[in-house]
């Protein structure tokens, strides 16, 4: 056995045994999920708020803000609005969490998973966050691409919409279903 | 009258002890009906003690003749005992959920298959350590398919029943610890003898002590069984959900390129 191997493996079944630990954890603490619909719970409820948070991004609000209060107010206000900015990309986040969520479930209660779907979404969705930790960093450091991010929000949005809505009609069904049942019994 | 290291011979009896003790819980519990498999395992284990025990009276511990291979022929058997009883707790988890239990399936084995296939290729191959060079690869395929599994329950959020996680974890566990174990007695065969004997007993005492601890009382929390959806549902929603995420990577992308407005 060379020592490439040995060190290789070593660190294998340590791996494999933190893993253990670790996916164990988060799969006790779990709570027992009812196979299905109470994940739509969260559903993205900030679409009201769209044209304010859209007008708080808007670059002509700064330059009217310098104009009339000075360089100290536009500062003040452009911190207030990367707060603001923030606050709009962890709900970006939280949409987009919701609709792999509902897409798990949508997996987990399927007959049949495809494989390639399935690796399609893990990759797109680590892609996602890689991109989306880039973009935050760019808020930070005070760079704000103000209409991208309103554009971004829309499509995890509506694409969590668009995974409510589907999964509104399975609830319908599902309850139909069970409605039927005791009546066919009779 | 046995010639084994006292600690040895301690530590055996108090895994046999713990067995026994488990084994009776489990036919009080009536876990028997549900894990097979992980009864017969413990069984396995018993019978494994019973016959070491006459082949080490027989033929001595320390022997390389007949009585050394028929004891490693054991370890082979309920090693394979173990794989079967992983794959129980396998099936108990996923098996209600028909697609993503075949997508685990395929992806369980063949990542088992390379994890074997690797630890035979790259392993000693001396006829004196082949046997641990087996049980080496046998114990990467359980640990591999434990790990794999408790991986997808929580990625797709699978709810676990606490009997069917905690017996996995030790089965997993106590592949790991195996596995390890093994590695470094084949790496210093001569100065780890001992020692290799008092860690694998050791692991073993430990796991059996988390199981019986938490088979102190009746599971009561049961999971029920899911309402699968048609094929249709996910073969028209997942695909689109794909889509999106292709076309917010893509919005993500363009962000990255755009000037930022200058003040």
């Amino acid at each position: 056995m060379n020592s490439v191997f040995f060190f290789v493996a070593v660190a294998t079944g340590l791996a494999l045994a933190g893993m253990s630990f670790w996916a164990l954890r988060g799969a006790s603490q779990r709570r027992v999920h009812e196979h299905g619909f109470r994940a739509l719970d969260s559903a993205p409820r900030d679409l009201d708020n769209m044209p304010q948070i859209r007008q708080s991004m808007d670059p002509a609000d700064f330059e009217f803000a310098r104009a009339k209060g000075g360089r100290h107010l536009e500062t003040r206000l452009r911190g207030e609005r990367r707060q603001v900015a923030l606050l709009y990309l962890a709900a970006i986040r939280r949409d987009f969490e919701q609709s792999l969520r509902v897409a798990r479930v949508i997996a987990v209660l399927s007959p049949e998973v495809s494989g390639t779907q399935e690796y399609q979404r893990i990759r797109l969705s680590m892609m996602f966050r890689w991109r989306f930790q880039m973009i935050k960093v760019r808020l930070l450091i005070g760079i704000m691409p103000q209409p991208q991010l309103v554009a971004l929000w829309q499509m995890a949005s509506s694409m969590a919409i668009q995974m409510e809505q589907a999964m509104a009609k399975l609830g319908e069904r599902a309850a139909l279903a069970a409605e039927l049942a005791p009546q066919s019994e009779k | 009258m046995l010639q084994l290291p006292t600690f040895t011979l301690t530590a055996w009896g108090l895994a046999t002890a713990l067995t026994l003790f488990l084994l009776v819980r489990v036919f009080l519990l009536r876990v028997y009906r549900r894990y097979p498999f992980f009864t017969f395992y413990l069984g396995a284990n018993l019978l494994q003690t019973a016959v070491l025990g006459y082949l080490y009276q027989s033929y001595g511990f320390n022997s390389t003749t007949y009585g050394y291979r028929s004891a490693w022929a054991t370890q082979a058997f309920v090693v394979v005992a173990r794989g079967f009883a992983a794959a129980e707790v396998c099936y108990r988890i996923l098996g209600k959920f028909k697609g993503v239990w075949a997508l685990a399936m395929r992806i369980l084995i063949s990542c088992g298959a390379i994890v074997l296939v690797s630890t035979l290729y790259f392993g000693t191959r001396s006829y004196q350590l082949a046997v641990i060079t087996l049980e080496m690869g046998l114990e990467a395929f359980i640990a591999t398919w434990i790990v794999g599994l408790l991986l997808f329950a929580r990625y797709y959020a699978v709810p676990v029943e606490p009997p069917a996680g905690m017996v996995g974890f030790g089965l997993g566990l106590l592949s790991c610890c195996r596995l390890l174990n093994d590695l470094v007695f084949e790496r210093h065969v001569q100065a780890y003898q001992d020692v290799w004997n008092y860690v694998s007993a050791a692991a073993f005492v430990g796991i059996l002590l988390l199981w019986n601890w938490f088979m102190r009382r009746p599971a009561t929390q049961a999971v029920s069984e899911p309402q699968l959806n048609t094929v249709q549902v996910y073969q028209s929603l997942i695909p689109q959900v794909n889509r999106k995420l292709s076309e917010l990577n893509q919005q993500l992308s363009q962000f990255w390129r755009t000037e930022s407005p200058k003040p």
